[in-house]
Protein backbone atom coordinates (compact mmCIF):
# COMPACT_ATOMS: atom_id res chain seq x y z
CA UNK A 1 0.00 0.00 0.00
CA UNK A 2 1.38 3.30 -1.05
CA UNK A 3 1.52 5.33 1.84
CA UNK A 4 3.55 8.53 2.38
CA UNK A 5 6.18 8.68 5.70
CA UNK A 6 7.27 12.40 6.10
CA UNK A 7 10.41 11.92 8.80
CA UNK A 8 11.83 15.18 9.67
CA UNK A 9 12.30 16.15 6.05
CA UNK A 10 13.82 19.32 5.89
CA UNK A 11 15.18 21.54 2.70
CA UNK A 12 17.40 24.43 2.51
CA UNK A 13 18.44 26.17 -0.30
CA UNK A 14 22.00 28.04 -0.97
CA UNK A 15 20.75 31.42 -2.47
CA UNK A 16 23.04 34.36 -3.11
CA UNK A 17 21.13 36.17 -0.32
CA UNK A 18 22.21 33.20 2.30
CA UNK A 19 20.29 29.46 3.14
CA UNK A 20 16.84 29.88 2.91
CA UNK A 21 15.01 26.82 4.70
CA UNK A 22 11.89 26.23 2.46
CA UNK A 23 10.31 23.08 4.54
CA UNK A 24 11.89 22.29 8.48
CA UNK A 25 10.92 19.13 10.19
CA UNK A 26 8.08 18.05 8.61
CA UNK A 27 7.04 14.60 10.26
CA UNK A 28 3.89 13.55 8.96
CA UNK A 29 1.83 10.53 7.30
CA UNK A 30 -0.17 10.60 4.46
CA UNK A 31 -2.29 6.90 4.61
CA UNK A 32 -2.56 4.92 1.81
CA UNK A 33 -5.56 5.97 -0.27
CA UNK A 34 -5.82 8.76 1.90
CA UNK A 35 -6.54 12.28 0.62
CA UNK A 36 -4.35 15.11 2.03
CA UNK A 37 -4.56 18.86 1.65
CA UNK A 38 -1.47 21.17 1.90
CA UNK A 39 -2.42 24.65 2.55
CA UNK A 40 -0.15 27.59 3.15
CA UNK A 41 0.74 31.16 2.45
CA UNK A 42 2.64 31.47 -0.81
CA UNK A 43 6.27 30.83 -0.50
CA UNK A 44 5.84 28.65 2.48
CA UNK A 45 7.32 25.52 0.69
CA UNK A 46 4.19 23.64 0.02
CA UNK A 47 6.20 22.90 -3.94
CA UNK A 48 9.01 22.02 -2.37
CA UNK A 49 7.88 19.74 0.01
CA UNK A 50 6.08 18.12 -3.09
CA UNK A 51 8.85 18.12 -5.43
CA UNK A 52 10.28 15.91 -2.60
CA UNK A 53 8.29 13.25 -2.31
CA UNK A 54 8.36 13.48 -5.85
CA UNK A 55 11.86 12.61 -5.70
CA UNK A 56 12.73 15.57 -8.39
CA UNK A 57 14.42 17.74 -4.94
CA UNK A 58 16.69 16.64 -2.90
CA UNK A 59 15.95 16.62 1.39
CA UNK A 60 18.75 18.24 2.86
CA UNK A 61 17.98 16.27 6.27
CA UNK A 62 15.77 13.38 6.97
CA UNK A 63 14.12 11.19 4.80
CA UNK A 64 10.64 10.33 2.50
CA UNK A 65 9.44 6.74 2.04
CA UNK A 66 6.58 5.90 -0.24
CA UNK A 67 5.03 2.52 0.03
CA UNK A 68 7.78 1.52 2.56
CA UNK A 69 10.66 2.59 0.37
CA UNK A 70 12.85 5.26 1.29
CA UNK A 71 12.30 8.06 -2.14
CA UNK A 72 16.05 8.64 -3.86
CA UNK A 73 14.54 10.26 -7.13
CA UNK A 74 11.71 10.21 -9.49
CA UNK A 75 9.34 6.83 -9.64
CA UNK A 76 6.61 6.51 -11.98
CA UNK A 77 4.94 4.75 -9.23
CA UNK A 78 4.50 8.70 -7.84
CA UNK A 79 2.57 11.16 -10.39
CA UNK A 80 2.60 14.54 -10.53
CA UNK A 81 0.27 17.04 -11.54
CA UNK A 82 2.18 20.16 -12.06
CA UNK A 83 0.92 23.78 -11.29
CA UNK A 84 2.25 25.21 -14.75
CA UNK A 85 0.86 24.37 -18.12
CA UNK A 86 2.52 21.18 -19.01
CA UNK A 87 0.82 19.93 -22.04
CA UNK A 88 3.18 19.34 -24.87
CA UNK A 89 1.58 22.04 -27.92
CA UNK A 90 2.90 20.10 -30.39
CA UNK A 91 1.45 16.99 -29.55
CA UNK A 92 -2.54 16.04 -29.41
CA UNK A 93 -4.36 15.15 -26.48
CA UNK A 94 -3.56 11.89 -26.96
CA UNK A 95 -0.47 11.89 -28.04
CA UNK A 96 -0.05 14.10 -25.01
CA UNK A 97 -1.57 11.50 -22.24
CA UNK A 98 0.39 8.59 -23.70
CA UNK A 99 3.44 10.41 -23.59
CA UNK A 100 4.33 9.11 -19.82
CA UNK A 101 3.19 5.51 -21.34
CA UNK A 102 5.87 5.87 -24.23
CA UNK A 103 8.73 7.07 -22.03
CA UNK A 104 7.79 3.81 -20.23
CA UNK A 105 7.89 1.41 -22.67
CA UNK A 106 4.88 0.34 -22.71
CA UNK A 107 3.67 -0.99 -26.18
CA UNK A 108 2.02 1.33 -28.76
CA UNK A 109 -1.22 -0.65 -28.56
CA UNK A 110 -1.33 -0.51 -24.91
CA UNK A 111 -0.93 3.01 -24.88
CA UNK A 112 -3.45 3.99 -27.11
CA UNK A 113 -5.78 1.73 -25.08
CA UNK A 114 -4.08 3.37 -21.55
CA UNK A 115 -4.12 6.41 -23.00
CA UNK A 116 -7.78 6.57 -24.02
CA UNK A 117 -8.97 5.47 -20.59
CA UNK A 118 -7.45 8.28 -18.93
CA UNK A 119 -8.99 10.75 -21.72
CA UNK A 120 -12.46 9.36 -20.32
CA UNK A 121 -11.81 9.59 -17.14
CA UNK A 122 -11.03 13.31 -17.18
CA UNK A 123 -14.06 13.75 -19.27
CA UNK A 124 -12.19 14.95 -22.69
CA UNK A 125 -13.83 12.26 -24.79
CA UNK A 126 -14.26 13.77 -28.58
CA UNK A 127 -10.81 15.71 -27.56
CA UNK A 128 -8.37 13.29 -28.51
CA UNK A 129 -7.04 14.56 -31.80
CA UNK A 130 -6.96 18.25 -30.43
CA UNK A 131 -4.36 20.16 -29.78
CA UNK A 132 -3.12 21.83 -26.47
CA UNK A 133 -3.99 25.39 -27.96
CA UNK A 134 -7.44 25.05 -28.98
CA UNK A 135 -7.96 24.03 -25.22
CA UNK A 136 -9.32 26.23 -22.14
CA UNK A 137 -7.05 26.32 -19.22
CA UNK A 138 -9.00 24.31 -17.56
CA UNK A 139 -8.86 21.48 -20.26
CA UNK A 140 -4.98 21.72 -20.77
CA UNK A 141 -4.81 21.05 -17.04
CA UNK A 142 -7.56 17.85 -17.43
CA UNK A 143 -4.96 16.95 -20.11
CA UNK A 144 -2.05 17.07 -17.71
CA UNK A 145 -4.10 14.71 -14.87
CA UNK A 146 -5.16 12.39 -17.48
CA UNK A 147 -1.21 11.65 -18.71
CA UNK A 148 -0.55 11.35 -14.66
CA UNK A 149 -3.44 9.19 -14.15
CA UNK A 150 -2.58 6.82 -17.04
CA UNK A 151 0.23 5.29 -15.32
CA UNK A 152 -1.55 4.43 -12.80
CA UNK A 153 0.73 5.54 -10.07
CA UNK A 154 -0.14 4.32 -6.41
CA UNK A 155 0.41 8.17 -5.49
CA UNK A 156 -0.37 11.11 -7.49
CA UNK A 157 1.17 14.95 -5.95
CA UNK A 158 -1.14 17.85 -7.45
CA UNK A 159 0.79 21.11 -7.23
CA UNK A 160 -2.42 23.54 -6.85
CA UNK A 161 -3.48 22.23 -10.52
CA UNK A 162 -6.04 24.19 -10.65
CA UNK A 163 -5.13 27.75 -9.34
CA UNK A 164 -4.90 29.45 -12.80
CA UNK A 165 -8.69 28.93 -13.51
CA UNK A 166 -11.46 30.60 -12.44
CA UNK A 167 -14.16 29.72 -9.63
CA UNK A 168 -16.20 28.10 -11.43
CA UNK A 169 -14.20 25.10 -13.16
CA UNK A 170 -12.15 24.91 -10.14
CA UNK A 171 -14.93 23.65 -8.52
CA UNK A 172 -15.93 21.45 -11.13
CA UNK A 173 -12.97 20.07 -11.92
CA UNK A 174 -11.83 19.71 -7.48
CA UNK A 175 -14.93 17.12 -7.45
CA UNK A 176 -13.69 15.54 -10.38
CA UNK A 177 -10.82 14.87 -8.69
CA UNK A 178 -12.50 13.66 -5.53
CA UNK A 179 -14.82 11.40 -7.39
CA UNK A 180 -11.94 9.78 -9.81
CA UNK A 181 -9.85 9.12 -6.28
CA UNK A 182 -12.81 7.80 -4.58
CA UNK A 183 -13.24 5.51 -7.54
CA UNK A 184 -9.37 4.41 -7.91
CA UNK A 185 -6.88 2.68 -4.85
CA UNK A 186 -4.34 6.14 -4.96
CA UNK A 187 -3.22 8.21 -2.45
CA UNK A 188 -3.35 11.70 -3.10
CA UNK A 189 -1.42 15.24 -1.56
CA UNK A 190 -3.05 18.39 -2.99
CA UNK A 191 -1.09 21.65 -2.56
CA UNK A 192 -3.81 24.25 -2.87
CA UNK A 193 -4.17 27.83 -0.94
CA UNK A 194 -7.47 27.66 -1.34
CA UNK A 195 -9.11 26.56 1.88
CA UNK A 196 -12.69 25.63 0.78
CA UNK A 197 -11.00 23.75 -1.87
CA UNK A 198 -8.80 21.91 0.38
CA UNK A 199 -12.14 20.73 2.81
CA UNK A 200 -14.00 20.01 0.05
CA UNK A 201 -11.68 17.77 -1.70
CA UNK A 202 -9.61 15.77 1.23
CA UNK A 203 -9.84 13.98 4.86
CA UNK A 204 -7.15 15.68 6.04
CA UNK A 205 -6.04 19.09 5.93
CA UNK A 206 -1.96 20.12 6.49
CA UNK A 207 -1.40 24.29 7.61
CA UNK A 208 1.85 24.98 6.72
CA UNK A 209 3.90 28.22 8.05
CA UNK A 210 5.84 30.65 6.36
CA UNK A 211 9.74 29.82 6.91
CA UNK A 212 10.69 28.25 8.35
CA UNK A 213 7.88 25.96 6.11
CA UNK A 214 7.07 23.91 8.99
CA UNK A 215 3.31 21.79 9.50
CA UNK A 216 1.58 23.87 12.41
CA UNK A 217 -1.97 22.26 12.26
CA UNK A 218 -3.48 18.50 11.25
CA UNK A 219 -7.42 18.60 10.97
CA UNK A 220 -9.14 15.79 9.86
CA UNK A 221 -11.92 16.74 7.65
CA UNK A 222 -15.24 15.19 9.15
CA UNK A 223 -17.63 15.42 6.38
CA UNK A 224 -19.69 12.88 4.61
CA UNK A 225 -17.86 11.06 1.56
CA UNK A 226 -20.07 12.37 -0.93
CA UNK A 227 -19.28 16.51 -0.99
CA UNK A 228 -22.13 18.16 -2.49
CA UNK A 229 -20.86 21.67 -3.10
CA UNK A 230 -23.81 22.84 -1.41
CA UNK A 231 -22.02 21.62 1.88
CA UNK A 232 -20.16 25.14 1.96
CA UNK A 233 -23.10 26.52 3.55
CA UNK A 234 -22.87 23.72 6.87
CA UNK A 235 -21.99 24.36 9.96
CA UNK A 236 -19.42 21.79 9.82
CA UNK A 237 -17.67 23.27 7.32
CA UNK A 238 -17.74 26.55 8.59
CA UNK A 239 -16.00 25.36 11.69
CA UNK A 240 -13.42 23.55 10.04
CA UNK A 241 -13.25 26.94 7.51
CA UNK A 242 -12.73 29.13 10.29
CA UNK A 243 -9.90 27.31 12.25
CA UNK A 244 -7.46 26.78 8.42
CA UNK A 245 -8.55 30.30 8.18
CA UNK A 246 -7.07 31.50 11.64
CA UNK A 247 -4.27 29.15 11.17
CA UNK A 248 -3.34 31.13 7.96
CA UNK A 249 -3.84 33.97 8.43
CA UNK A 250 -1.05 34.54 11.57
CA UNK A 251 0.79 32.66 9.38
CA UNK A 252 0.30 35.24 6.05
CA UNK A 253 0.98 37.87 8.43
CA UNK A 254 3.38 36.85 9.83
CA UNK A 255 5.14 36.70 6.40
CA UNK A 256 4.01 39.39 4.76
CA UNK A 257 5.92 41.09 7.68
CA UNK A 258 8.93 38.75 7.00
CA UNK A 259 8.68 39.98 3.10
CA UNK A 260 8.29 43.32 4.46
CA UNK A 261 11.29 43.51 6.32
CA UNK A 262 13.36 42.45 3.99
CA UNK A 263 12.16 44.26 0.95
CA UNK B 1 5.44 30.56 -26.38
CA UNK B 2 3.91 32.92 -28.82
CA UNK B 3 1.72 31.10 -31.64
CA UNK B 4 1.98 32.51 -34.91
CA UNK B 5 -1.69 32.73 -35.71
CA UNK B 6 -2.42 31.62 -38.80
CA UNK B 7 -3.04 33.77 -42.27
CA UNK B 8 -6.74 33.96 -43.46
CA UNK B 9 -7.73 32.68 -46.99
CA UNK B 10 -7.71 36.54 -47.85
CA UNK B 11 -4.23 37.28 -46.04
CA UNK B 12 -3.08 34.23 -48.07
CA UNK B 13 -4.27 35.24 -51.43
CA UNK B 14 -2.86 38.93 -50.72
CA UNK B 15 0.46 37.43 -50.07
CA UNK B 16 0.54 35.06 -53.46
CA UNK B 17 -0.44 38.12 -55.31
CA UNK B 18 2.59 40.53 -53.47
CA UNK B 19 4.97 37.61 -54.55
CA UNK B 20 3.64 37.48 -58.20
CA UNK B 21 3.58 41.59 -58.41
CA UNK B 22 7.37 41.09 -56.73
CA UNK B 23 8.64 38.88 -59.27
CA UNK B 24 6.84 40.67 -62.14
CA UNK B 25 8.56 43.96 -61.16
CA UNK B 26 11.56 42.37 -60.34
CA UNK B 27 11.72 40.51 -64.09
CA UNK B 28 10.77 44.33 -66.23
CA UNK B 29 13.37 46.29 -64.14
CA UNK B 30 16.32 43.75 -65.24
CA UNK B 31 14.61 44.13 -68.79
CA UNK B 32 14.46 48.07 -68.82
CA UNK B 33 18.51 47.88 -67.27
CA UNK B 34 19.43 44.92 -70.01
CA UNK B 35 18.50 47.49 -72.90
CA UNK B 36 20.54 50.63 -70.66
CA UNK B 37 23.53 48.58 -69.68
CA UNK B 38 25.66 46.28 -72.21
CA UNK B 39 27.25 44.11 -69.48
CA UNK B 40 23.30 42.93 -68.16
CA UNK B 41 22.04 40.43 -70.51
CA UNK B 42 17.73 40.54 -71.22
CA UNK B 43 15.98 38.33 -69.11
CA UNK B 44 15.22 35.71 -72.06
CA UNK B 45 18.49 35.29 -73.32
CA UNK B 46 19.84 34.74 -69.84
CA UNK B 47 17.05 32.12 -69.10
CA UNK B 48 17.99 30.13 -72.70
CA UNK B 49 21.95 30.40 -71.77
CA UNK B 50 21.28 28.62 -68.24
CA UNK B 51 18.75 26.17 -70.25
CA UNK B 52 21.58 25.40 -72.18
CA UNK B 53 24.55 25.22 -69.67
CA UNK B 54 22.27 22.85 -67.63
CA UNK B 55 22.40 20.41 -70.90
CA UNK B 56 26.47 21.00 -70.82
CA UNK B 57 27.84 17.83 -68.92
CA UNK B 58 31.29 20.50 -68.03
CA UNK B 59 29.05 22.85 -66.57
CA UNK B 60 27.15 19.94 -64.68
CA UNK B 61 30.31 19.27 -63.50
CA UNK B 62 30.63 22.43 -61.81
CA UNK B 63 27.22 22.63 -60.28
CA UNK B 64 27.50 19.20 -58.89
CA UNK B 65 30.88 20.38 -57.32
CA UNK B 66 29.44 23.62 -55.94
CA UNK B 67 26.03 21.39 -54.93
CA UNK B 68 28.04 18.73 -52.83
CA UNK B 69 30.02 21.06 -50.96
CA UNK B 70 27.26 23.20 -50.04
CA UNK B 71 25.52 19.80 -49.32
CA UNK B 72 28.51 18.78 -46.88
CA UNK B 73 28.90 22.11 -45.38
CA UNK B 74 25.66 22.18 -44.80
CA UNK B 75 25.27 19.16 -42.64
CA UNK B 76 28.94 19.64 -41.19
CA UNK B 77 28.07 22.72 -39.76
CA UNK B 78 24.62 21.76 -38.89
CA UNK B 79 25.49 18.94 -36.38
CA UNK B 80 28.04 20.76 -35.31
CA UNK B 81 26.36 24.62 -34.43
CA UNK B 82 23.28 22.27 -33.51
CA UNK B 83 25.35 20.05 -30.84
CA UNK B 84 27.33 23.09 -29.64
CA UNK B 85 24.26 24.70 -29.61
CA UNK B 86 22.46 21.99 -27.17
CA UNK B 87 25.34 22.06 -24.92
CA UNK B 88 25.79 26.27 -24.51
CA UNK B 89 21.54 25.97 -23.82
CA UNK B 90 21.81 23.25 -21.60
CA UNK B 91 25.04 24.15 -19.34
CA UNK B 92 24.91 27.99 -17.89
CA UNK B 93 28.50 27.67 -17.12
CA UNK B 94 29.80 26.97 -20.23
CA UNK B 95 27.09 29.51 -21.81
CA UNK B 96 28.45 32.49 -20.02
CA UNK B 97 31.97 31.38 -20.42
CA UNK B 98 31.71 31.44 -24.05
CA UNK B 99 29.29 33.67 -25.06
CA UNK B 100 31.48 36.49 -25.71
CA UNK B 101 34.03 34.67 -27.30
CA UNK B 102 30.90 32.89 -29.77
CA UNK B 103 29.15 36.61 -30.49
CA UNK B 104 32.98 37.96 -31.35
CA UNK B 105 34.13 35.13 -33.74
CA UNK B 106 30.43 35.14 -35.58
CA UNK B 107 31.64 39.70 -35.79
CA UNK B 108 34.62 38.37 -37.47
CA UNK B 109 34.81 38.59 -41.62
CA UNK B 110 34.93 34.87 -42.18
CA UNK B 111 35.98 35.13 -45.58
CA UNK B 112 39.67 36.50 -44.41
CA UNK B 113 40.51 32.78 -43.14
CA UNK B 114 40.23 32.04 -46.07
CA UNK B 115 43.95 32.08 -46.71
CA UNK B 116 45.15 30.50 -43.60
CA UNK B 117 42.41 27.27 -44.57
CA UNK B 118 43.72 26.78 -48.03
CA UNK B 119 47.55 25.04 -47.40
CA UNK B 120 45.29 23.22 -44.87
CA UNK B 121 42.62 22.05 -46.34
CA UNK B 122 43.56 22.06 -50.05
CA UNK B 123 41.33 23.89 -52.66
CA UNK B 124 38.48 20.75 -52.38
CA UNK B 125 37.98 20.89 -48.27
CA UNK B 126 38.89 24.86 -48.06
CA UNK B 127 35.33 26.11 -49.40
CA UNK B 128 33.56 23.18 -47.19
CA UNK B 129 35.40 24.06 -44.14
CA UNK B 130 34.37 27.84 -45.12
CA UNK B 131 30.84 27.06 -45.74
CA UNK B 132 30.51 24.95 -42.40
CA UNK B 133 32.53 28.61 -40.89
CA UNK B 134 28.99 30.54 -42.46
CA UNK B 135 26.47 28.25 -41.74
CA UNK B 136 27.49 27.44 -38.17
CA UNK B 137 26.49 30.30 -35.77
CA UNK B 138 23.05 30.46 -36.84
CA UNK B 139 22.37 26.84 -36.27
CA UNK B 140 24.04 27.67 -32.70
CA UNK B 141 22.70 30.50 -31.72
CA UNK B 142 19.25 29.76 -32.36
CA UNK B 143 19.31 25.99 -30.74
CA UNK B 144 21.21 27.68 -27.87
CA UNK B 145 18.43 30.47 -27.37
CA UNK B 146 15.69 27.58 -28.06
CA UNK B 147 17.12 25.44 -25.49
CA UNK B 148 17.03 27.82 -22.91
CA UNK B 149 13.68 29.39 -23.54
CA UNK B 150 12.49 25.84 -22.98
CA UNK B 151 10.04 25.96 -20.14
CA UNK B 152 11.34 24.60 -16.49
CA UNK B 153 8.09 22.52 -16.40
CA UNK B 154 8.93 20.46 -19.02
CA UNK B 155 12.25 19.47 -17.72
CA UNK B 156 9.96 18.60 -14.37
CA UNK B 157 7.87 16.68 -16.30
CA UNK B 158 11.07 14.27 -17.85
CA UNK B 159 12.50 13.37 -15.00
CA UNK B 160 9.28 12.69 -13.10
CA UNK B 161 8.20 9.96 -15.46
CA UNK B 162 11.84 9.07 -15.63
CA UNK B 163 12.53 9.48 -19.27
CA UNK B 164 16.06 8.98 -20.22
CA UNK B 165 18.41 11.51 -21.70
CA UNK B 166 17.67 10.44 -25.62
CA UNK B 167 14.14 10.29 -24.54
CA UNK B 168 13.69 13.60 -23.74
CA UNK B 169 16.23 14.93 -26.61
CA UNK B 170 13.80 13.13 -29.24
CA UNK B 171 10.40 13.97 -27.09
CA UNK B 172 10.78 16.77 -25.22
CA UNK B 173 13.75 19.21 -26.96
CA UNK B 174 13.81 18.95 -30.36
CA UNK B 175 9.99 19.17 -30.84
CA UNK B 176 10.52 22.40 -28.38
CA UNK B 177 12.74 24.24 -30.29
CA UNK B 178 11.49 23.16 -33.78
CA UNK B 179 11.31 26.40 -34.84
CA UNK B 180 14.12 28.75 -33.94
CA UNK B 181 15.80 25.36 -35.25
CA UNK B 182 13.86 25.84 -38.29
CA UNK B 183 15.18 29.05 -38.11
CA UNK B 184 18.62 28.09 -37.89
CA UNK B 185 19.03 25.83 -40.46
CA UNK B 186 17.32 28.01 -43.34
CA UNK B 187 19.96 30.61 -42.51
CA UNK B 188 21.87 27.83 -42.62
CA UNK B 189 21.12 27.03 -46.04
CA UNK B 190 21.97 30.22 -47.81
CA UNK B 191 24.73 30.67 -45.93
CA UNK B 192 26.62 27.50 -46.92
CA UNK B 193 25.96 28.54 -50.59
CA UNK B 194 27.32 31.70 -49.75
CA UNK B 195 30.53 30.67 -47.81
CA UNK B 196 31.01 27.80 -50.63
CA UNK B 197 30.41 30.22 -53.80
CA UNK B 198 32.65 32.92 -52.15
CA UNK B 199 35.45 30.78 -51.69
CA UNK B 200 34.83 29.84 -55.08
CA UNK B 201 35.50 33.12 -56.27
CA UNK B 202 38.74 33.43 -55.24
CA UNK B 203 41.15 30.06 -55.76
CA UNK B 204 38.95 26.91 -56.26
CA UNK B 205 39.43 24.22 -59.65
CA UNK B 206 35.99 23.42 -60.07
CA UNK B 207 32.46 25.08 -59.24
CA UNK B 208 29.97 27.72 -59.75
CA UNK B 209 31.91 30.04 -58.38
CA UNK B 210 34.55 29.94 -60.70
CA UNK B 211 32.46 29.41 -64.10
CA UNK B 212 30.77 32.97 -62.71
CA UNK B 213 34.58 34.55 -62.47
CA UNK B 214 35.94 32.69 -65.65
CA UNK B 215 33.15 34.05 -67.34
CA UNK B 216 33.19 37.66 -65.96
CA UNK B 217 37.46 37.60 -67.17
CA UNK B 218 36.47 36.54 -70.53
CA UNK B 219 33.79 39.40 -70.67
CA UNK B 220 30.70 36.69 -71.63
CA UNK B 221 28.15 38.73 -69.45
CA UNK B 222 25.39 35.85 -70.30
CA UNK B 223 27.07 33.52 -68.91
CA UNK B 224 27.73 34.94 -66.13
CA UNK B 225 24.39 36.18 -65.38
CA UNK B 226 22.73 32.77 -66.04
CA UNK B 227 25.09 31.15 -63.10
CA UNK B 228 24.48 33.81 -60.57
CA UNK B 229 20.68 33.25 -61.63
CA UNK B 230 20.91 29.54 -61.50
CA UNK B 231 22.49 30.14 -57.86
CA UNK B 232 19.78 32.99 -56.70
CA UNK B 233 16.81 30.21 -58.06
CA UNK B 234 18.26 27.42 -55.99
CA UNK B 235 18.90 28.80 -52.38
CA UNK B 236 15.77 31.03 -52.92
CA UNK B 237 13.83 27.80 -53.66
CA UNK B 238 15.29 26.33 -50.41
CA UNK B 239 14.59 28.78 -48.16
CA UNK B 240 11.45 29.50 -49.35
CA UNK B 241 9.96 26.18 -48.59
CA UNK B 242 12.00 25.80 -45.41
CA UNK B 243 10.12 29.26 -44.39
CA UNK B 244 6.46 27.66 -45.59
CA UNK B 245 7.58 24.50 -43.13
CA UNK B 246 8.36 26.78 -40.49
CA UNK B 247 4.91 28.63 -40.75
CA UNK B 248 2.89 25.74 -40.83
CA UNK B 249 4.71 23.33 -37.63
CA UNK B 250 2.02 23.30 -34.99
N1 LIG C 1 15.53 26.08 -6.40
C1 LIG C 1 15.40 27.02 -5.43
N2 LIG C 1 16.47 27.76 -5.09
C2 LIG C 1 16.36 28.69 -4.11
N3 LIG C 1 15.24 28.96 -3.43
C3 LIG C 1 14.15 28.25 -3.73
C4 LIG C 1 14.16 27.25 -4.75
N4 LIG C 1 12.93 26.70 -4.84
C5 LIG C 1 12.18 27.35 -3.91
N5 LIG C 1 12.90 28.27 -3.24
C6 LIG C 1 12.42 29.13 -2.15
O1 LIG C 1 11.82 28.31 -1.18
C7 LIG C 1 10.65 28.90 -0.67
C8 LIG C 1 9.47 27.98 -0.86
O2 LIG C 1 9.12 27.92 -2.23
P1 LIG C 1 7.92 27.03 -2.76
O3 LIG C 1 8.07 25.66 -2.24
O4 LIG C 1 7.84 27.21 -4.21
O5 LIG C 1 6.66 27.74 -2.05
P2 LIG C 1 5.10 27.55 -2.33
O6 LIG C 1 4.91 26.43 -3.30
O7 LIG C 1 4.52 27.27 -0.99
O8 LIG C 1 4.60 28.84 -2.86
C9 LIG C 1 10.49 30.22 -1.39
O9 LIG C 1 10.99 31.24 -0.55
C10 LIG C 1 11.35 30.08 -2.61
O10 LIG C 1 11.88 31.32 -2.99
MG1 LIG D 1 4.03 26.44 -5.27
Amino acid sequence: MSEINLENVEVAFDTPAGTVVAVSGVTQRVPAQGFVSLVGPSGCGKSTLLSVIAGLTKATGGQVQVGGKVVNGPDRGIGVVFQEDSTLPWRTVLDNVRFALQVAGVDKEGQLERARWAIELVGLKGFADAYPSMLSGGMRQRVALARTLALEPGVVLMDEPFAALDQQTRIFLGAEVRSIWQRSAQTVLFVTHDISEAILLSEQVWVMSYRPGQIIDVIDVDLPAERDPSIVSSHAFNELHNRIWTSLQEESMRGFRQQEGAA
Amino acid sequence: MPVARPLTLKQRHGQFLGSIAVAFAVVLLWQIVSGLLFVVPAPARTVAVLASNLTDPDYLVDARETALAVATAFVIGTLLGGLVGLVLGLVKPVRLATEPLIVALNGVPKIVLYPILLPIFQLGGSKIVMGVLFCLFPVLINVAAGVRHIPDVYWKLARSVQASWLQTLVHIILPAIRRPLLTGLRLAVSLAVVGVVLSEFFATRYGLGRVVLQTYGHGDYPEMVATILLLIVVSFTISMLLWRWEKKVQ
